[in-house]
C-alpha cells in the first residue's frame, strides 16, 4: 500500500497554545484554513453572539439559528478578512447585519400574515416567577411593535451598552440617524409603558427595584 | 435606594424593565454551546461553494440576481437562507385520534403511532397519554404526561424537535430514542440509540448532554440521577427502524400500505385533523397575546359574548384570554376563562397551570386571599415538582403570613429553604424564620 504523504500545514500561528492565540493569529489561522480555528472561533465568540442574539430577538431557538448562520458566513467567507486584528469587529458586524435582516424579515412576514409571533416563554432568562415573567413578556411584546431598525439600535444601546458611534459604524447608518432611533424607540416605548398600569407601576415593585 | 417614576415619559420604568431585561438572559451553557459547535462542523463542508458557480456569466447572473430580488421580497427580504425554508410538518396518525388539545386517544390497544412528512415518526404505547402541542415549519413540541414513547426524528431542514417528559425537556435534532415518565414514581427514563440530545429539568447537573449508547434515569423521589452505557445503535437507517421496532416495549403499528405507492414509502398524507388544526381565532388570539394586543382579545369576547366564549373555545384560546384578562387588571374574567379551562378540559396537563394562575388571580381579587392560599394548596397536592411548586409555596407562605402571622407561616417557610433554599421567596423564608 503506498504511504501518502503528509500533509503539513505551515501554521501562521505562533503560539503553543491555541486558546491562547491572539484574535489577529486566530483569524490568519482561519485564512490558512486550519481545523482548531473554526472550534476555537466558536468557542471564543459564539457566547457573545448568541447573546446578543437572544436578547434582540427575545428567542433561544432563533439565537441558536442566527448563531450558525452568522458563523457559517464568517468561515466562508474567512479568506476575504482584510484585517485580522479586526476578527471581533468583524464578527460584530456580521452578527448585526444577520439580526437587522431577520428583524426586517420578521417584521414585513407579519404584515404579510406569513409569520405568526411566539409568545415570549422566558427561556434562557433564568428561573422567572410568575409577575416577572409577565412583565418581561409584557415587555418583549413592545419591542415587538417597534419598527426594525429602532428596536435593534435600542437593543444595541440600551441592552448591549455599544456607543452612538460603534453603532452607526457597523449598521452602516449616520450617528444623527441612530440618535433619532434611538430617541423614537424610547419615546414609544416610554409611552407604551406609561399606558400600562402594570409597567408604569414598576417602581413600586420592591423586587425590581434595587 | 430612592427611585421616582415621575421621570417624564416613564423613563426609570423603562430602565429597570430593560435591566431586567438584560441581565435575566443566561449565557449559552457548555451543553449548548457544544451542540452548536457539533452543528456548525457537521454542516460546514456542505455549505461549500464550488469553484465552478463562481463562472457563472453575466446573463446567467443577472437573471439569478433578479429572481433572488423576487424571493426577497416574497419572503419579506429573506438572505439567511442557503437552503429553503422547510415546508410546514404535516402528519398522520394511526392507531389513534387526536382530540382536543392534541392529545392522542388510542382507538384500539396497539398504541398509536405518528408519521410525519419528512420522515420523523414516534410511537406512543399503549396506556401512555402524550398530545401534540405545536406543528410548524420550524418543527415539532410533544409532550409525554406519563407512559413510554420512542421517537426517530429524522436529522436535517434545520427543525427543531421539543419533547417534554413530565418535568423534563429533551431537545433533539436527529436521533432515535425511548423516553418515558412515570408521575406517581415521579421516574424518567431516557434511553438513546442515535444522534445525541440535551435534557433539562430539575436535577442538580442542570442541562445534561447525552450521546448514543447512554441511558439516563432520575428519580425525583429519591433524588437519584444514574447514566449507564449501553450498545449504541448502528448509523444504518434500517437497522435502527428495525431497532426501534424491536425494543419498543409494545409493537407499534406499521402505517397502512397505500395502493400504488412503493414499500417503506411514506404514504400520503391526510389533512391534519380539524380538532387538532388551531381556529382562525386561536391563531390570532395567540398572536395578539404575543403583540401585546390585549385589548383586541377583550374587544373580541365583548363582541362574541362571554358566555359563548367559555363554552366553546379551544384551550389555547382560554389561556390566552385568561392572559388578556390578567395583564388587562380584569381578575373576574380571567377567574372564568381559567375555570373554563378546568371545567372543560380536566385531562389536560395545562389544567395545572390554571390552578396556579387561579392562586394569582384571586389574589388580585378583593378578599380572594383565603381562596388563594386553596388554590396553592391543590396546586402542591396535585403537581408537588410542578414548574410551579416554588412560586405556589411562595406565595402560600407569604399569604399565610399576612393572614394568620409569622407563627404560622414558619413551618411554611422551613419547608421552602428546605425545598427551594435559592428560591425566588428564600430570603423572605430566612427573615420569617428569624422572626420572634
Amino acid at each position: 500500500m503506498p504511504i501518502q504523504p503528509a500533509h503539513v500545514h505551515l501554521s501562521l500561528v505562533v503560539s503553543h497554545d491555541r486558546r491562547a492565540a491572539s484574535d489577529g493569529d486566530l483569524a490568519r489561522a482561519l485564512i490558512a484554513g486550519e481545523g482548531w480555528a473554526m472550534a476555537e472561533t466558536w468557542r471564543r465568540f459564539a457566547p457573545m453572539v448568541l447573546m446578543m442574539a437572544k436578547r434582540t430577538l427575545g428567542s433561544q431557538s432563533e439565537a441558536e439559528d442566527i448563531g450558525q448562520e452568522v458563523f457559517q458566513r464568517l468561515f466562508r467567507k474567512a479568506k476575504a478578512l482584510r484585517e485580522p486584528d479586526s476578527l471581533r469587529s468583524f464578527i460584530y458586524a456580521f452578527t448585526i447585519r444577520a439580526l437587522q435582516t431577520e428583524l426586517r424579515r420578521k417584521k414585513l412576514r407579519g404584515w404579510l400574515h406569513l409569520d405568526h409571533p411566539a409568545v415570549w416563554s422566558g427561556q434562557g432568562w433564568g428561573t422567572l416567577d410568575v409577575e416577572s415573567r409577565d412583565l418581561l413578556r409584557k415587555f418583549h411584546a413592545l419591542l415587538e411593535r417597534l419598527a426594525p431598525r429602532d428596536r435593534l439600535v435600542f437593543i444595541l444601546r440600551r441592552v448591549e451598552s455599544m456607543t452612538l458611534e460603534e453603532i452607526a459604524a457597523t449598521m452602516g447608518i449616520s450617528e444623527s440617524t441612530v440618535k433619532r432611533s434611538m430617541r423614537r424607540a424610547a419615546n414609544r416605548l416610554s409611552g407604551w409603558i406609561g399606558a400600562d398600569p402594570d409597567l408604569a407601576g414598576l417602581c413600586d415593585t420592591e423586587r425590581w427595584v434595587r | 435606594m430612592t427611585t421616582t417614576c415621575e421621570d417624564p415619559e416613564g423613563s426609570r420604568a423603562l430602565t429597570l424593565l430593560t435591566e431586567r431585561y438584560r441581565d435575566g438572559a443566561e449565557p449559552p451553557s457548555p451543553a449548548e454551546l457544544d451542540r452548536g459547535l457539533d452543528t456548525l462542523l457537521a454542516q460546514a463542508p456542505g455549505k461549500e461553494r464550488r469553484p465552478g458557480l463562481a463562472r457563472w456569466s453575466l446573463v446567467g447572473a443577472s437573471v439569478a440576481l433578479a429572481a433572488l430580488a423576487v424571493l426577497g421580497i416574497a419572503s419579506g427580504y429573506r438572505t439567511r437562507l442557503p437552503a429553503p425554508e422547510p415546508s410546514t410538518l404535516t402528519y398522520e396518525i394511526h392507531g389513534g385520534s387526536a382530540i382536543e388539545g392534541g392529545y392522542l386517544r388510542e382507538s384500539g390497544h396497539a398504541g398509536v403511532q405518528v408519521i410525519f412528512n419528512e420522515g420523523s415518526t414516534f410511537a406512543l404505547t399503549t396506556g401512555t397519554r402524550g398530545r401534540i402541542r405545536t406543528v410548524d415549519r420550524k418543527g415539532a413540541h410533544v409532550a409525554i404526561e406519563h407512559g413510554t414513547a420512542s421517537f426517530r426524528v429524522t436529522h436535517g431542514g434545520g427543525r427543531r424537535w421539543l419533547v417534554d417528559a413530565g418535568p423534563f425537556l429533551v431537545t433533539v435534532k436527529g436521533t432515535v430514542f425511548t423516553v418515558s415518565w412515570e408521575p406517581l414514581r415521579e421516574r424518567f427514563e431516557l434511553r438513546l440509540r442515535r444522534g445525541s440530545v440535551v435534557v433539562s429539568g430539575p436535577v442538580s447537573a442542570g442541562e445534561m448532554a447525552l450521546r448514543a449508547g447512554q441511558r439516563l434515569v432520575v428519580n425525583l423521589a429519591k433524588a437519584e440521577t444514574v447514566i449507564t452505557e449501553e450498545s449504541p445503535e448502528p448509523a444504518n437507517g434500517e437497522a435502527a427502524g428495525a431497532s426501534v421496532q424491536r425494543d419498543t416495549p409494545a409493537p407499534v403499528p406499521q402505517p397502512p400500505r397505500v395502493p400504488g405507492q412503493p414499500t417503506g414509502a411514506v404514504p400520503s398524507l391526510a389533512p391534519v385533523p380539524a380538532t387538532v388544526a388551531k381556529s382562525a381565532l386561536d391563531h390570532r388570539w395567540s398572536a395578539d397575546v404575543a403583540r401585546g394586543h390585549w385589548d383586541r382579545i377583550l374587544r373580541d369576547v365583548e363582541r362574541v359574548g362571554v358566555e359563548e366564549i367559555l363554552g366553546r373555545a379551544s384551550s389555547d384560546d382560554l389561556f390566552a384570554l385568561a392572559d388578556a384578562a390578567r395583564y388587562r387588571r380584569r381578575p373576574d374574567l380571567a377567574r372564568a376563562a381559567l375555570l373554563a379551562e378546568r371545567q372543560r378540559f380536566p385531562d389536560s396537563p395545562r389544567e395545572l397551570d390554571a390552578i396556579y394562575l387561579l392562586g394569582r388571580v384571586e389574589e388580585s381579587r378583593q378578599s380572594g386571599t383565603a381562596r388563594a392560599v386553596a388554590w396553592y394548596d391543590k396546586y402542591l397536592i396535585r403537581a408537588p415538582t410542578g414548574p410551579f411548586a416554588g412560586e405556589a409555596l411562595g406565595r402560600k407562605m407569604t399569604l399565610t403570613d399576612k393572614l394568620e402571622g409569622p407563627a404560622r407561616a414558619r413551618p411554611i417557610a422551613a419547608d421552602y429553604l428546605r425545598r427551594f433554599p435559592k428560591g425566588n421567596y428564600a430570603g423572605s423564608a430566612r427573615e420569617l424564620m428569624r422572626a420572634p
